[in-house]
């Protein structure tokens, strides 16, 4: 956060808008750092979940459904990255 | 240069009151509400006897996916009470976010705060309820003291439980449909306000039939988007549908 | 949410920010900017209250009318589902299921009464079968024994015949020789007598030709 401060000072702007720059900046880093690990995490968890249907074909139903559950808990933590991201972007 | 200026985020989720306290958003829930009814309504009204087809055969499938590819997979079979609240619940969310990407609508209802919030507050309730009418006062001993765990750890383990049951489901539910339409919603704005703003460079005509690649991707988008309507459904009840399982049968 | 005073003049709005927390000054503001029609405008020095689409509260907070509608309609729905709308569905659903349920288990047991009656039917071709090779054995049995005598019968006969028949051609040649040799007797008694004149003994003559018959003639 400061050194964007320092940047948006070193470009010109001042007060607010220096504020509002600053926060876009971190928000995209907010987002960004929050989408990694959910983000290897949902690959591991589909990449696991193909090989064991591919193993075990007529367990697909169930390891789909569980395969579903777990994406929607991993990528929870992404979301919330995104909810920040609107808090503190916009 | 081309002048991309992407508008304040209210100005893409809120309109003004079509009357007063009712708004686009109201509309939608309304509407949906208004044609979950009437499919229901239609299919009930045709012919049981005969093969369903049409409208019947519709409802019909849903209520089946409902049955078994949502209570039967994580509550079993005494879950197959909670058909019509997962039903309507399940409907009602999809039928919110369809709008999404239905023309001159383009707005999921569920990309504001206020309709998750409350589906996600009453699925709350309604879990907490279904725990204490079925354990009573063991609802909360099974739910925050878990068995097998070592009597000292119980210290760490009790707020772990607590905070993840208690506070933190209802928050990820609303979360997750909340962001997810949402996220969605901005991707679409970014790639149609992206090609308009080619399609209309001004300085330098070259770039007007490059904004037909943000328009192949705005398309591709869109339908990647019923995909997403339809899942964040699935996954709202689904998770209904476990923690309503959990809080009736703890050994689950 | 922002709210606005705002007073037309001309082409431009003179407007006045109501709830704000930058500052309330005037603005020159663009009518396309925001998403009331100019036909509403009221004439020119008065003044009015717009609300600004591109303004209003953090997207995080829900509004209360949302909040209101989403969960009248919601609760509205779900009641709907759960007394009216899903049991007549469900009703049907079952009442059809049963049904074939029913059909598939008449069909079963319409299927397996007619297997036992095919059953029945074979068995009852089989000794139906076996009787009537018994019937066309004993007929063939009979048949054979009535021409076996029937046979038998026609050879005696026949045999009785031939004997008859046998016998009469023996009675007739052995009368036809022995009137042959008479004659040959007589005809040498004559020979002789006329070559010698005189008759020759008779017994002799005609022992000789006994002899010479039934020695060369034959």
């Amino acid at each position: 956060m400061e050194a964007f401060i320092q940047v948006a000072a070193a470009a010109g702007l001042t007060g607010d808008e220096a504020k509002a720059a600053s926060a876009a900046g971190s928000a995209g880093f907010a987002y960004g750092l929050a989408a990694i690990g959910p983000g290897i995490g949902i690959g591991y968890l589909v990449g696991k979940s193909v090989e064991a249907m591919a193993r075990q074909p007529e367990a697909a139903g169930m390891v789909r459904t569980t395969m579903f559950l777990g994406i929607a808990f991993t990528e929870a933590l992404a979301l919330i990255g995104f909810v920040v991201f609107i808090l503190i972007g916009l | 240069m081309i002048a991309l200026e992407f508008p304040p985020i209210n100005e893409i989720l809120r309109w003004k009151d079509l009357f007063p306290t009712f708004n686009k958003i109201a509309l939608i829930a309304v509407a949906a509400a208004l044609i979950g009814t009437l499919i229901f309504l239609l299919a009930g009204s045709k012919d049981a006897k005969v093969a369903p087809k049409g409208i019947r055969n519709f409802a019909e499938s849903i209520v089946e996916f409902i049955e078994n590819g949502i209570i039967m997979q994580t509550m079993g079979r005494e879950g197959l009470a909670w058909t019509p609240f997962l039903l309507s619940l399940f409907s009602f969310i999809y039928l919110c976010n369809v709008p999404g990407i239905i023309p001159f609508l383009q707005m999921p209802a569920t990309a504001r705060m206020a309709l998750p919030l409350f589906l996600s507050l009453l699925v709350w309730v309604v879990f907490i309820v279904t725990g204490f009418k079925h354990q009573g006062l063991g609802y909360i001993k099974s739910s925050l003291f878990p068995p097998g765990v070592p009597k000292a750890l119980y210290i760490l383990v009790t707020p772990i439980e607590f905070i993840s049951t208690f506070l933190v489901r209802p928050f990820s539910l609303t979360v997750r449909l909340f962001a997810n339409m949402l996220a969605g919603h901005i991707l679409l704005v970014t790639f149609g306000l992206l090609s308009e703003a080619l399609f209309q460079a001004k300085g330098n005509p070259a770039l007007i039939p490059v904004g037909v690649l943000p328009l192949f991707m705005l398309i591709f988008l869109t339908g990647f988007e019923v995909l997403v309507a339809f899942l964040q459904a699935y996954i709202f009840t689904i998770l209904t549908a476990v923690y309503i399982g959990g809080a009736a049968h703890p050994e689950h | 949410m922002l709210t606005a005073v705002v007073i037309r003049s001309g082409e431009a709005l003179r407007v006045h920010f109501v709830t704000s927390e930058s500052d309330s000054g005037e603005h020159e503001m663009n009518p396309a900017d925001c998403a009331f029609e100019p036909e509403t405008y009221p004439p020119e020095g008065e003044a009015f209250t717009v609300e600004f689409c591109g303004t209003g509260p953090s997207p995080i907070i829900p509004e209360m009318k949302e909040l209101a509608w989403g969960a009248g309609s919601f609760i509205v729905f779900a009641l709907l589902m759960r007394f009216f709308l899903f049991p007549r569905l469900k009703k049907g659903m079952d009442s059809r299921y049963t049904s074939i349920r029913e059909g598939h288990e008449n069909a079963d047991a319409t299927r397996s009464s007619a297997r036992s009656e095919v059953a029945q039917y074979e068995a009852a071709l089989v000794a139906a079968k076996a009787e009537a090779s018994k019937v066309i054995d004993a007929a063939r049995a009979t048949l054979e024994g009535e021409r076996q005598t029937a046979i038998t019968a026609a050879n005696a006969r026949i045999a009785t015949e031939r004997e008859a028949a046998m016998s009469a051609a023996d009675a007739a040649r052995t009368a036809g020789r022995s009137q042959v040799e008479s004659a040959v007797v007589d005809v040498v008694n004559s020979a002789v007598e006329v070559a010698t004149g005189k008759r020759p003994d008779g017994s002799a003559v005609s022992r000789a030709v006994a002899e010479a018959m039934s020695a060369g003639v034959r």
